[in-house]
């Protein structure tokens, strides 16, 4: 049934209905079939027995009267009288066949068949008396001779007809009795069959209305139950997942969705009412605080006022000074103007020195030269002692081939290699001297290029110096200026403390606003807390 | 000096005496000293001269060792100037040098002797040794004179000595001066370079 559950209730009611619909056409139609079926039987009754009937006895009426015309004939003489009821006879004979015709007709098929084709039989046998005896009789006016007929064999004939007409209505009576009691049996069938049906589209109908209410009021009930506890504050209700498709599932999501929305805002709620009460506390603090500093701000107000006269008194001293500062700074540049001369003297004489020095550095130099000079000449003495050691072997190696002669001539030859050795010693000697000399020079080379550095850094150094009492003296000036100015500024500052004193008073009128304005800020977040505590007690009434 | 000025008249004084000095041409120790010297030297004892009993040498350095050769080998000692080397000789050939017009071979001994060679300089003398067969030249670093050996006090050469130099040895005298033999130098056939460049 779950396409059911799944229809919508729009569907479901039309469907439902529909179903009622079809079981109300079904008892309309058994019904009508019913109906039809009684009126087949009335009809048929009234057509084969009450109208066999009443045809019977017209047709034994217009016997009666043919019967009368016949004798009312007997009793005329006048001949257009006789032919007026002779027509007229004619005429009920007509109609006496028409309607035994149908008579014929209807009865064919029934068990009277043979005694209305027997009472036919005799009708034609009267008639045809009546027609070739009786009238030419009556109107050749032999009409004892006519009576006699009709009276004998016509009334003979009459009276037969008459015990058919008598069987056949009682026949037919009968049958209209039995037919009246068939009609009262289909009725009552028809009844029973009515009961029968309308108990069954009641009962179905019950169990349909039975189901669909359960099915659509049901979980609405349920659900509305549920509103109920959200109503009242219980927002942790479980409803249960609905699979089904129609309104009613819809609702019951929408429900649940409504409900974790409503959990959601309320723990949303919840933790803002937290964030407000803290903020609401950090206020107070922040304007308990606030009160306190313009408490504090008022006596640093008034302390600040004092101070404003001290410094009052200060600036008219600090004026008097400036006047002393600048007469000293005008003495001050006259003996910057003497130092700068002085250095100007200072650098004449050290450039003086300077040349002095360049003047021993190159004698110094010179002196080195000429002591290169010498060592060459040593050079070349050393050369001569060696080819004259080199003579004396030379000499000695000769004399010892010469024998005993050249005995004496070996003694020379040693004293001269002994001179060339005295000469070499010498020699060096020089050699050594002439160094120690050229390491002396070289030392006063470089004590007096470092002389000529230091009288160039004495020169510069001078210089900065004449720079340095340039500036100052210009500072000097400026500083000068300056105290001038400092005086002027005195005065303005004089004036600015009393503006300034004026002003302290405004800022104390404003601090004691601004205290008021924070209690005001006091009271305003205290409010605040209150309302946050009263947004808490409504949001803790909701059971999340 | 200590108190930071210069003393110049003490400089003065001392210039003006040591020019003086230079006029008067010599130092006055100088004068005594040599005198002292020549003093010793003529105090010293006639050595015996007798001449078989004496060799007269002349006494060389070699590789900073002394050396000798007998002075009836040698022709003269003759400084160095400058010299021709001879490609195709073997190493310890020097080269020729120019003797007053002569041409005269050179050899490097300490080459021959397989001895530790620093490279000729201007300051080396050559000894022209000779005999009446054979005249050549030997490379030495110094001359230092002429002495008078005697034979008496000549001691062998110690065993420590080997090799080509060893073959060379006359005797040593007071232990440190080696006296080559000459005659041996010159005789040798080692020392005759006989090759033909092909």
């Amino acid at each position: 049934m779950k396409w059911f559950t799944d229809l919508s209730t729009r569907s479901k009611l039309f469907v439902s209905f529909g179903v009622m619909i079809i079981f109300f056409a079904v008892v309309v139609a058994a019904s009508y079939s019913s109906l039809m079926e009684v009126r087949m039987l009335q009809k048929k009754m009234y057509e084969e027995e009450f109208m066999n009937m009443a045809d019977l006895k017209d047709v034994r009426f217009y016997q009666d009267r043919i019967r009368l015309i016949s004798m009312t004939m007997l009793a005329v003489k006048d001949k257009q009288r006789l032919e007026s009821l002779r027509d007229s006879g004619e005429e009920v004979t007509k109609r006496d066949d028409e309607l035994m015709s149908g008579l014929l007709d209807r009865g064919k098929a029934s068990k009277n068949s043979a005694a209305l084709k027997e009472f036919d039989e005799l009708r034609k046998l009267f008639r045809a008396t009546r027609d070739k005896q009786v009238m030419p009789l009556i109107f050749a006016g032999k009409t004892e001779e006519a009576r006699k007929v009709i009276s004998g064999i016509q009334a003979e004939r009459n009276d037969k007809m008459n015990v058919i007409i008598d069987k056949l209505v009682t026949v037919s009576e009968e049958a209209a009795r039995a037919a009246v009691a068939e009609s009262v049996q289909a009725i009552k069938n028809f009844v029973s069959v009515l009961f029968i049906i309308g108990l069954a589209v009641f009962v179905l109908s019950f169990i349909l209305v039975r189901y669909l209410s359960g099915i659509i009021a049901g979980p609405l009930k349920e659900v509305s139950a549920l509103a109920e506890k959200i109503a009242d504050g219980d927002l942790s209700v479980a409803i249960p997942v609905s699979e089904r498709r129609d309104e009613v599932g819809t609702l019951i999501r929408t429900f649940t969705k409504m409900a974790g929305n409503m959990r959601q805002v309320n723990g949303e709620i919840h933790e803002s009412v937290s964030t407000l009460a803290s903020s609401t506390s950090e206020i107070l603090s922040a304007t308990t605080q606030v009160a306190t500093g313009m408490a504090e701000t008022a006596t640093s107000v008034s302390e600040t006022t004092a101070t404003v006269e001290e410094v009052k008194q200060t600036v008219q001293l600090s004026a008097g000074k400036a006047r002393v500062v600048s007469e000293g700074a005008q003495n001050a540049v006259l003996v910057a103007r003497q130092g700068n001369d002085a250095v100007a003297r200072t650098v004449d004489g050290i450039s003086h020195i300077r040349e002095l020095m360049e003047a021993v550095a190159g004698n110094i130099m010179n002196l080195s030269g000429q002591t290169q000079a010498v060592g060459e000449i040593i050079t070349s003495v050393s050369d001569l002692t060696q080819q004259s050691n080199l003579l004396a072997v030379n000499a000695a190696v000769e004399a010892s081939k010469a024998g005993e002669h050249g005995k004496g001539f070996t003694v020379v030859a040693q004293e001269i290699r002994s001179l060339a050795d005295q000469s070499k010693q010498a020699t060096e000697q020089v050699r050594s001297i002439l160094g120690d000399i050229q390491k002396a020079t070289a030392s006063a080379v470089l004590a007096a290029e470092q002389v000529s550095r230091a009288v160039d850094e004495g020169v510069k150094q001078a210089g900065e110096a004449g720079e340095s009492i340039r500036r100052l003296s210009e500072n000097v000036a400026e500083a000068a200026q300056s105290v001038t100015q400092i005086a002027v500024s005195s005065q303005q500052q004089f004036a600015g403390m009393d503006q300034i004193a004026m002003a302290m008073e405004n800022i104390k009128l404003a601090a004691q606003q601004n205290v008021s304005a924070t209690r005001e800020t006091e009271k305003a977040a205290h409010d605040l807390n209150e309302l946050g505590q009263k947004l808490k007690e409504i949001v803790a009434r909701y059971k999340v | 000096m200590s108190d930071g000025k210069i003393e110049w008249n003490t400089i003065r004084e001392r210039l003006e005496a040591i020019s003086a000095a230079l006029e008067k041409g010599q130092s006055p120790g100088d004068k005594e000293r040599i005198l002292k010297a020549r003093a010793e030297v003529l105090a010293r004892e006639p050595e015996d001269t007798k001449e078989k009993d004496s060799l007269e040498i002349v006494e060389f350095l070699l590789a900073n060792e002394y050396y000798g050769f007998e002075s009836r080998y040698i022709r003269e000692v003759y400084p160095i100037k400058d010299y021709t080397s001879l490609p195709g000789t073997p190493s310890f050939v020097l080269g020729l040098i120019n003797v007053r017009g002569q041409i005269m071979s050179v050899i490097n001994i300490k080459k021959f002797f397989d001895m530790p060679d620093k490279g000729i300089s201007d300051l080396n003398k050559v000894i022209i040794i000779h005999d009446d067969m054979m005249e050549f030249g030997i490379l030495a670093d110094e001359i230092l004179g002429v002495r008078t050996v005697m034979k008496a006090s000549l001691r062998p050469a110690p065993t420590t000595f080997s090799g080509v130099l060893a073959e060379y040895i006359l005797g040593v005298r007071d232990g440190h001066t080696i006296i080559l033999d000459a005659q041996k130098l010159l005789r040798d056939k080692k020392v005759v370079v006989c090759e033909e460049v092909i």
